[in-house]
């Protein structure tokens, strides 16, 4: 035990003279919370709109001052024609254009029905979409608005939203970057930890000294799992203090599967330098096998359901996928127990230190 | 001026040649990863499970359902007896949404007494909630209105409707994809270019051979060349490569003219090679370099309309936008490809990525002077 700590002390050394590292190791995480807290926004608000009034009656003015002043779209430009429409869209300045067509005063008084065309800049579908929804939902408000109708519908569709009421990002963001922090300061800092220890030689040195390989290892991980958990504690802290995120669930049990988690993180680093020849490899195999699967293959941004089932299936045997639906499931929907995801966390974990283990200890013979 | 530099580039071609894992990270991983991302990040929605609590059972509740369950964004989730499991499965996230029928639904409908339908969607799963909802709302109410026109219910109050006609350019069939490709083309090259230059100068000073280069007559700015071009060569391979892959494989237009995209290419490049050069000015350690790449691609890659719009980020976060390069290659990069946008049209972003690549190049070239001197 004295030689692990030995090593340890050895280690957290290394780290507490690299200030630069230090601080990138501390503030990163802060900085992503605050930014991404406050930036990442599903949801489309203030829609940019060209407006262009073919019809130049009271109706049709009117009608577009409603429009911009409904709080939900922003008319940027009044267009003078529709050739404006096009260059407009190229040059990014508006996402949709709404038409008014000659007319519309006659067909608004007298006429079943009445036009609008709307025009979207389709090259982002997804916002495009959205965007034709909400526009029809303004023209709609705004025409019952106009007409004074009571529009009551016939049934009342009440939409509830549990767990996230509001849809607040930051209660989505902080758990999720939890998740990405704790894999990234916990496998790619050890990985480069040990490749790096590797490249230079000291490793062998290390190694005719009376410590065994697996106190070595032991060592070289304490002062990560450390800064790893102190990092995730920063991130919760903030999370609450500056943008209010719940916690619906036990402060214990999040602890106890954020272990699980590093438990998880440490294999990953470990195998990651085992198996790699340079630090400089290292390094960029630990970002790719860390960043990817965490951001982008988790669920954190990107819906599962909407990937092909190879990709699903791949998300399926990643851990951070299942630690995303526990610390969500904690922190969001006050959820305690977990069998299917704890199972795989497990079982990953054990499987995933096992091959570590074998791998460093062939790499040392 | 030229033979040295030459020499350099060949040089770093000779290390690059040797060293196969670096080989394969810069060649083929880049293109492994256009593919999987592309099929990963997918802001459509597909396949939500919805759990129906049809207590009403009426030809006209099943109506709704089936509506649902029409189109492929919605599934069958798992059926619930009662309103309990309706919630344990929202709970344990079994299903993504759920929506109640109450008894005498359709019987209240028809006496036109109001009654309530209740959709309830899973608030912590942020990738599809909100949008999730509104398409569940607008398909339920459009059900209702083909049912009102089809004078099975009294029909609503006479008075004008307002109708919109949607027409979408550029991308008529609203396929997200074709939108999210060109952008992860701009981000695996702003990695490949920013992060391996700037370790590959940090390397040479952490063993030592940058001070050998150093005694020798080369100049900084030819030292700089020499470091630059083998990775703007790579950089450029690379994206010319994953252009061809995104045309041919995931069928994305290319409607521009490749003079302008290789114009926004090269004032890019400048910029992020720059920057990597800069990053490995400022760090001793390989690790060092790494992390001060890192933290500047973090923030690039979330402040540059990648994921989410830069319309939809608050005041400040859109002035800091401003600040990043590959925001206005981003906008270049869908421009051409995507909207056929032109010279005229980007001149804004063209000029200011000029401006950037000058700036960053020149600092690149003076800190490299001082470490010399």
């Amino acid at each position: 035990m004295n030689r692990v700590l030995a090593i340890a002390r050895k280690e957290l050394a290394h780290i507490l003279r690299d200030r630069r590292s230090l601080a990138v190791a501390i503030l990163m995480p802060l900085a992503m919370v605050m930014l991404y807290g406050a930036a990442i926004d599903m949801e489309l608000r203030g829609l940019s709109v060209g407006l262009l009034d073919q019809d130049r009656s009271v109706a049709s003015r009117d009608f577009g001052r409603a429009l911009s002043s409904s709080g939900f779209v922003k008319v940027v430009e009044r267009l003078e024609d529709r050739e404006q429409v096009e260059p407009g869209f190229r040059q990014s300045r508006f996402l949709a254009a709404v038409v008014i067509p000659r007319g519309f005063a006659e067909d608004m008084a007298s006429g079943p029905e009445a036009r609008l065309q709307v025009l979207v800049d389709a090259s982002d579908a997804a916002t495009a979409a959205t965007a034709d929804n909400y526009l029809k939902a303004v023209v709609a408000l705004v025409a019952s608005r106009e007409a004074e109708l009571s529009s009551a519908a016939p049934f009342e569709l009440r939409t509830r939203v549990w767990f996230n009421p509001q849809l607040r990002s930051p209660d989505f963001v902080v758990p999720g970057l939890v998740a990405l922090i704790l894999m990234m300061i916990c496998a790619l800092l050890t990985s480069i930890a040990i490749a790096r220890e590797k490249e230079s030689g000291t490793l062998e040195q290390i190694l005719t000294t009376p410590v065994t390989p697996l106190q070595v290892i032991l060592g070289k991980v304490i002062p990560y799992v450390a800064l790893g958990a102190l990092d995730a504690a920063l991130i919760l802290l903030a999370g609450r203090l500056v943008f209010g995120v719940p916690m619906a669930g036990s402060w214990w049990v999040l602890a106890a599967y954020c272990l699980l988690f590093i438990f998880i993180a440490l294999a990953v680093g470990l195998l990651i330098s085992s198996r790699a020849g340079s630090l400089r490899v290292a390094m960029i195999a630990a970002i790719i096998v860390t960043m990817l699967p965490t951001m982008i293959l988790s669920g954190f941004v990107f819906p599962l359901s909407s990937m092909p089932w190879v990709l699903r299936l791949l998300c399926r045997i990643m851990p951070p996928t299942h630690f995303l639906v526990i610390i969500r499931g904690i922190m969001l929907k006050g959820r305690l127990w977990f069998p299917i995801e704890t199972t795989v966390l497990v079982a990953a974990g054990l499987l995933l230190m096992t091959a570590a283990v074998r791998s460093f200890r062939q790499d040392l013979e | 001026m030229m033979g040295p530099t030459l020499s350099m580039v060949r040089k770093e071609f000779l290390q690059l040649r040797r060293d196969r894992a670096l080989l394969f990270i810069v060649l083929i991983v880049p293109l492994v990863q256009l593919l999987v991302l592309a099929y990963a990040i997918n802001n459509d929605l597909h396949d939500l499970r919805v759990s129906v609590l049809d207590e009403d059972r009426s030809p006209l509740s099943r109506r709704l359902v089936e509506a649902v369950y029409a189109t492929d964004i919605f599934v069958p989730g798992p059926i619930p007896g009662n309103s309990t499991e309706l919630e344990g499965q929202l709970l344990e996230g079994r299903s993504d949404l759920a929506l109640r029928i109450p008894p005498g639904f359709s019987r209240e409908l028809l006496e036109g007494a109001g009654p309530d339908l209740a959709l309830i969607v899973d608030g912590s799963n942020s990738s599809m909630a909100g949008r999730g909802a509104a398409y569940a709302q607008a398909i339920l109410r459009g059900e209702f209105a083909r049912l009102a026109e089809e004078e099975m219910l009294a029909a609503g109050p006479g008075a004008t409707r307002l109708l919109t006609v949607p027409r979408f350019f550029f991308n008529p069939v609203l396929e997200s994809r074709i939108y999210m490709v060109p952008g992860i083309m701009v981000m695996l090259v702003t990695i490949i270019a920013a992060l391996i230059t700037g370790m590959a100068v940090v390397r040479e000073k952490e063993l030592g051979t940058l001070e050998q280069i150093m005694v020798t007559p080369l100049g900084s700015l030819q030292f700089v060349a020499g470091k630059t071009l083998p990775f703007a060569i790579i950089s450029l391979i690379d994206l010319s490569i994953a252009t061809l892959f995104a045309m041919a494989w995931f069928h994305v237009p290319f409607l521009g003219s490749p003079g302008v995209l290789l114009l926004g290419v090269l004032g890019y490049l400048g910029v992020t090679l720059g920057l990597g050069l800069l990053a490995s000015a400022v760090s001793n350690t390989q690790q060092q370099a790494m992390f001060t790449v890192w933290f500047y691609l973090i923030f690039a890659v979330l402040l540059s309309g990648f994921f989410f719009p830069v319309e939809n980020m608050p005041e400040w976060a859109q002035v800091l936008t401003w600040a990043n390069p590959m925001r206005f290659f981003m906008n270049i990069v869908r421009g051409v490809l995507l909207k056929g946008a032109g010279l005229v049209d980007l001149a804004r972003d063209l000029w200011v990525l000029a401006g950037m690549a000058l700036l960053t190049l020149s600092a690149a070239v003076a800190s490299f002077r001082k470490t010399s001197a």
